[in-house]
């Protein structure tokens, strides 16, 4: 029996396994591509619309967050269009990829399930080539979706070529980082660490793109994320990125079955250490519990999310300096003007931020809040519940740490924006005041907490749906994020309480809706919490 | 024996949508006994026992511990409860010695000399991560945190399918002591030898149903006694009252077969015309009432 032998029958066995999250990511994506393929010409159509958001997308702060791109001559719809949705819908694909690679390889050895299909006659190496051929097919997949789709939308300007190097190109960047993923599976001993690695390497890429873009461009050459952008699809088509990523994601591979025939089952290269023979004398209930188990990734999320906002603050210095992009504007504004500009566009570019600082802010905290549904069906609470432990108190140990892990997240990356971008400004005045910082603060807030209500709502209600949570932040923050550049009529930016509050700081906090958004948050905790003391607990 | 039962359940029932778990299940056990709850996969112990610890809500019935209710009061009850589940689960990245510790502090109690002598007699190494534990040693960690407690009511779910034969006989000498201090102790198990042993009284559910409780003693009257015989003449048993499932032996004249217990008299009197040469009697087992029992035939 060869290393990779039976990795057919494990390739159809991953995609029975995995068909109904496959099929999620493969609709939501490709819809998602052609649909706004499919409106963009409405949306940019004439000249003019192009030419007004030509100058948007040049400027640094919207370079910072959807790549620099260069524009030659006479711009059409779709070069405005790959310009908006590349860098964009590759970050969802990496995410689908993390997601795919984790859970097909380390995520099955965790649960035991590799023991099993190892100890049949398949080879030592076929579980991960499976795991890689399935990422290969789903990326693959998307791809050709997405080259017939936006050959389909027929964007004035789009090329056949361009098309198909979108399509071929996400593929590629899908690949490299599931491949990643396969890799930091046989480096970690289990899914979380691995998918921790996974992830920070992912956020170098990203942070290293964003400032990079803002500043030498030249130099995304060295981020395998910004390959994306210098796909130029459709005014330079370049498929150099395609063989760079195909290339990076096969060495990648080599490294995971190097790695995989070195170790032993169970095991990472990473290695668990033992640990203390008494518990401290600060383990002692439900959420010291909880603290002891999570600390490494509530401090990690906290510190990323800081990390992030000040990586976006270093760019303020030339985001919030107009005169580089206009140099003759002070001679015929002066100074006065300039820096109010400059103050403009830096609020502006705040605002933008502060919906990705509340949206990222809000990932851990929902992950707490599911993880007391996750806890009680892996039976690790059984043996709390048999102790004198109310469900109150259980509940609010995971509640709890969830409101706070999200709100010092954001208060935290917020915070580390406006430090670190008002440090690197000459003018300091032209920068964010500390008013305008805590008005951020209060607009975001109230949105993240009832996204967390939501959370705990399905948990407390109806657990069995609470993955509906992710879907409803997703939509939230594309609504809002891509909302003004994709022109998204009002009521789908309502859809979720993203949308319920005005940009902020650009805007004032509207109070009324921020104690009505407050009041909302704290009904959906005490349904929850009500549900979650009258339910059955599932047991395995 | 204390005349106050510990846990007494009543009637209970436990539907799961139009799935009835539970259809009658009526039992109660005393303080200084051990009650052995047996039947087969599915019958419904684990849901019972869940519905005792308060983690679902019975549908219909009652059931107290120590007189309160196990769905009201659970937090009260916890405080003087011990259990150990069939499926031990534990948090992965925290050791054996914190997650005891940690289970006995949300009693109320602490690490004591005791704790550390089951640690040395079940032969655990606290200091390696819940994650690396195989099934027996997170048994292990479940089983030290309950018998460190000082409960008045001990819940073992099929406590010993992972252990060994050593660690077996450690828990059956812990369950004994626990059974001399007073407590009482529901223990379910489908290591028959082991309930044989350890427990006073026995209750056998079926499908969601309490079909038999008592004494071993107490059951066995309701089967058969199964007999050798080695006979001097051509008697033929088959003519017997109440005997069933003749066999005739490996020799001639051997004859085995079951015998009703309200017969057994008058068959010997009759077998001991007929020159008995060898006679053997077994009394049936508990996997014979086991078997009686679910698969409702001999």
């Amino acid at each position: 029996m060869s290393r990779y032998g039976r990795t057919g029958q494990l390739i159809r066995l991953a995609f029975r396994r995995d068909r109904f999250r496959i099929l999620m990511w493969i609709v939501i994506l490709a819809a998602l591509m052609a649909s706004v393929a499919w409106k963009f010409q409405d949306i940019y159509g004439t000249q003019s619309e192009i030419a007004a958001i030509k100058g948007t997308l040049a400027s640094p702060g919207i370079m910072a967050m959807f790549g620099a791109f260069t524009f030659k001559g006479k711009v059409t719809t779709a070069e405005i269009f790959a310009n908006e949705m590349l860098l964009f819908m590759g970050l969802i694909q990496v995410v689908m990829n993390l997601a795919l690679s984790i859970h097909a390889t380390r995520g099955e050895e965790d649960l035991g399930i590799t023991e099993l299909v190892r100890a049949h006659a398949v080879g030592t190496a076929a579980p991960l080539a499976a795991a890689a051929w399935e990422l290969v097919i789903v990326n693959g997949l998307l791809g050709i979706l997405y080259g017939v789709g936006l050959t389909a939308a027929n964007m004035p300007g789009a090329t056949l070529e361009g098309n198909w190097l979108i399509g071929l190109g996400l593929a590629t960047t899908g690949l490299l980082f599931g491949f990643l993923g396969l890799l930091m599976s046989q480096i970690a001993d289990h899914s979380a660490s691995a998918t921790g690695l996974a992830y920070t390497l992912f956020g170098i890429s990203y942070l290293a793109r964003m400032i990079t873009d803002v500043q030498h461009p030249k130099l995304t050459w060295w981020s395998p994320l910004g390959w994306v952008e210098k796909l130029a699809p459709y005014n330079d088509a370049n498929w150099l990125p395609v063989w760079l990523s195909l290339g990076t994601a096969l060495i990648l591979f080599g490294l995971a079955v190097m790695a995989n025939n070195r170790r032993d089952l169970g095991a990472g290269a990473l290695t668990t250490r033992p640990g203390k023979r008494h518990a401290s004398a600060l383990l002692r209930g439900p959420l010291s519990l909880l603290w002891r188990r999570q600390r490494n990734v509530i401090i990690a999320w906290i510190l990323a999310v800081i990390i992030f906002g000040v990586a976006y603050g270093t760019v303020f210095n030339t985001i919030g300096d107009i005169l580089k992009t206009n140099p003759t504007m002070q001679q015929v504004f002066g100074a006065a003007m300039v820096h109010e500009a400059n103050h403009k566009v830096l609020l502006s570019f705040t605002s933008l931020l502060a919906v990705v600082m509340a949206a990222v802010a809000t990932i851990p905290g929902i992950q707490l809040i599911l993880k007391a549904h996750t806890d009680e069906t892996r039976g690790w609470l059984e043996a709390v519940y048999a102790r004198p432990v109310s469900r109150t108190r259980l509940f609010f140990s995971y509640v709890g740490p969830a409101f706070l892990t999200s709100t010092l997240a954001y208060i935290g990356g917020l915070g580390g924006i406006v430090i670190m971008g008002d440090a690197s400004l000459d003018h300091v005045k032209d920068g964010i005041s500390a008013h305008e910082f805590w008005q951020g603060i209060a607009g975001q807030l109230p949105e993240i907490w009832v996204f967390l209500g939501i959370a705990v709502l399905l948990v407390g209600c109806w657990p069995r749906i609470k993955t509906f949570t992710w879907l409803y932040l997703a939509l939230g923050f594309v609504s809002v994020y891509m909302g003004s550049l994709l022109k998204l009529p009002s009521w789908v930016k309502n859809v979720t309480p993203a949308g319920w509050m005005p940009r902020i700081p650009q805007h004032a906090v509207d109070w009324t809706t921020f104690s009505w958004m407050i009041g909302l948050a704290i009904v959906l905790v005490i349904v929850g919490w009500l549900g979650y003391r009258r339910r059955d607990l599932q047991m395995r | 024996m204390a005349t106050q039962p510990i846990l007494q359940i009543h009637q209970l029932q436990k539907k799961f949508g139009r799935f009835q778990a539970l259809k009658d299940i009526t039992f109660s056990v005393n303080a200084g006994e051990v009650f052995g709850f047996i039947g087969p996969n599915g019958a419904g112990k684990s849901t019972t026992i869940r519905v005792l610890l308060g983690l679902i809500r019975a549908t219909g019935g009652s059931a107290t511990i120590f007189g309160q209710d196990v769905w009201q009061d659970s937090v009260t009850i916890h405080q003087r409860l011990a259990y150990v589940p069939g499926d031990v689960y534990l948090w992965p990245n925290l050791t054996g010695g914190e997650i005891i510790d940690l289970l006995l502090k949300m009693n109320g109690t602490a690490h004591s000399d005791k704790t550390d002598a089951l640690i040395k007699q079940f032969g655990l190494d606290p200091t390696k991560k819940a994650r690396t534990y195989s099934k027996g040693n997170r048994q292990k960690v479940a089983l030290i945190a309950a018998f460190s407690q000082d409960a008045d009511f001990y819940i073992f779910d099929e406590p010993t399918s992972g252990l060994d034969p050593l660690n077996e006989r450690v828990f059956q000498e812990a369950v004994l002591d626990l059974k001399q201090r007073g407590k009482a102790v529901l223990l379910s198990s489908h290591i028959l030898s082991e309930v044989e042993r350890m427990c006073d009284r026995i209750g056998i559910i079926r499908e969601g149903q309490i079909i038999e409780t008592g004494s071993l003693a107490e059951m066995r009257h309701l089967t058969r006694t199964m007999v050798t015989v080695t006979l001097g003449d051509d008697f033929d048993v088959t003519t017997l009252p109440g005997v069933h499932g003749v066999t005739a032996g490996h020799q001639a004249h051997e004859w085995q077969f079951a015998v009703e217990d309200s017969q057994l008299a008058t068959i010997m009197a009759t077998l001991a015309q007929h020159q008995v040469m060898a006679l053997q009697s077994t009394p049936p087992t508990l996997e014979d009432l086991f078997m009686h029992y679910y698969t409702g035939k001999e």
